[in-house]
């Protein structure tokens, strides 16, 4: 009855072969090991890290373009031409992005690790190349949508931060050799703010829009607090911009109301969504996406207990790890655990025979012990960074690398099965 | 959800239910659909019409046990008829 030959029909020209979203997605969980595995290493600075080169150093931007990056990538490429309607204009400026964006985070965190300069200059290069690459693509594919005008304007959202950060970023290396920035700090945290909650966190709430209604089998979303989100993102990464560019230091409290007022509207409407879900069980992904909803409130009021100067020892550290481990890692985990094997049931089918069951793409047994050890890791690294305590923070961070590892026997498994659909039972 | 809020519309035909959700934003036309599949008694024929090819529907209906065929195939318009696999 089903009709293999045309599984996808005319939506072929608008899904890209499967080997580009998931070299993203397994490059993805490769370094969500090393992240765990550098942040081990560099356990003892974790505590009182205020910055600089150094393992801390490489196992965040491990995490964040390493984990978060490619896995937006991915995503995107894939998702935004169906959800936009509009098919990318070529295939082979996605896999040139991957051949520059995969070894630039290989050489700058790499040089990050060692403060070796010149592998940084390598990376940085090799890492602006290839997210112009994806810039230039997935505007091209936004200026031409006929799709959701408020998933757009969350992508038109992250690539207008993805520039600023990519340029902060390139001048935070350039200052390791110069030294020419006044304020190197201040610099880094904007360079963080508009990566986590600029470049990540709008392509992570726009395509939520669409993703969790869609995973829960919910209607679609209102608009208006769509809009309402991006219009207080984009407010509250202005005013924290121009509070330090301009060095005015009382605008970050009206830049975390905006936050905070981005993130309620966001939680209104997962809310709305989980509360007409047509599908009973949601499964371990939403035990780890409704975590990391709580924990994007922590970092935020982490944040501003951090701009109060409130007596909590290492509070910025803390809120930095509740921000990139907390929110961002537990919901792109959560999330990956849901897109994989749904996209390759959807690319198996085109290949030959009947498409896999869902539940025989997904394992289990890894999903729950890497759900159970990030949890616990994130709960034990927590007192730590507090504390100070390198010994707990080893055996947080220990924890976690074991959930990463158990992530990746997850990922390699969906890809393995995806490259022989006849095998699957 | 009650019959009222699902998305778009339906009609009963000869040849079974029809499910129209042409003009629908996602994932509407997925949850209309597996609404009007999951109601008791709904073994197929339903005509499902959708205004894309709906890639993400797929694995659901295999999820459920439900085959599809295409029955129309353009740039616009696409209808599936779906039937409870036996």
């Amino acid at each position: 009855m089903n009709n293999p030959g045309s599984f996808l029909g005319g939506a072929q020209d608008r899904l890209l072969p499967a080997s580009i979203p998931f070299r993203f997605f397994l490059a993805a969980s490769g370094f969500h090991v090393l992240a765990w595995a550098a942040l081990f290493l560099g356990a003892d600075q974790l505590a009182s890290y205020r910055g600089g080169p150094g393992l801390v150093l490489s196992a965040i931007h491990l995490a964040t373009l390493g984990v978060f990056t490619m896995t937006a990538i991915g995503a995107s490429y894939q998702l935004l031409p169906v959800v936009t309607r509009r098919p990318l204009a070529r295939d082979w400026p996605t896999r040139l992005s991957f051949w520059l964006i995969c070894p630039g985070i290989v050489a700058l965190t790499w040089g990050m690790a060692q403060f070796n300069q010149t592998a940084m200059h390598v990376g940085t290069d090799l890492l602006t190349l290839g997210l112009l690459i994806f810039g230039v693509l997935t505007a091209d594919n936004l200026r031409r949508t006929g799709g959701i005008p408020v998933v757009s304007a969350h992508g038109w959202l992250a690539l207008i931060s993805l520039t600023a950060l990519v340029v902060l970023g390139a001048l935070l290396v350039r200052d390791f050799d110069s030294g020419f920035l006044n304020d190197r700090t201040s610099f880094a945290i904007l360079h963080m703010a508009v990566a986590s909650f600029g470049f990540m966190g709008a392509l992570a709430v726009g395509l939520s829009l669409v993703l969790i209604p869609m995973f829960v089998l919910s209607r679609s979303l209102p608009s208006l607090p769509g809009w309402a989100q991006a219009g207080l993102t984009a407010l509250g990464l202005s005013l924290f911009s121009i509070a330090i560019l301009l060095n005015l230091p009382s605008l970050k409290w009206f830049a975390l109301g905006a936050g905070l007022g981005a993130a309620w509207c966001y939680l209104w409407q997962m809310r709305t969504a989980l509360k007409t879900s047509m599908r009973k069980r949601l499964g371990v992904p939403f035990v780890l996406m409704r975590l990391s909803w709580g924990l994007l409130v922590a970092a935020l009021i982490l944040a501003g207990l951090t701009l109060a100067g409130a007596p909590i020892p290492n509070v910025g550290t803390l809120t930095g790890f509740i921000l990139i481990a907390g929110w961002l890692l537990t919901f792109l985990t959560g999330v990956l655990y849901r897109i994989m094997p749904f996209l390759a049931s959807m690319h198996a089918a085109g290949k030959s025979g009947l498409p896999p069951l869902l539940s025989d793409l997904t394992a289990d047994g890894p999903l729950k012990l890497h759900a159970a050890s990030h949890i616990a890791a994130l709960a034990i690294c927590s007192a730590g960074i507090v504390l100070e305590a390198t010994l707990l923070l080893q055996i947080g961070i220990f924890t976690g690398f074991v959930g990463a590892v158990s992530f990746s026997v997850f990922a390699v498994n969906v890809a393995l099965k995806l490259g022989k659909p006849n095998h699957i039972p | 959800m009650n019959i009222v809020d699902v998305p778009g519309s339906h009609w009963q035909a000869a040849d079974g239910l029809h499910v129209d959700t042409r003009g629908l934003l996602p994932p509407d036309p997925m949850v209309a659909i597996l609404w009007h599949l999951e109601r008791p008694g709904q073994f197929g024929p339903v005509t499902a019409h959708i205004d894309r090819n709906p890639v993400h529907l797929f694995p659901e209906l295999h999820e459920r046990g439900w085959n599809y065929e295409y029955a129309l195939e353009t740039e616009t318009e696409v209808q599936l008829v779906l039937r409870k696999a036996t």
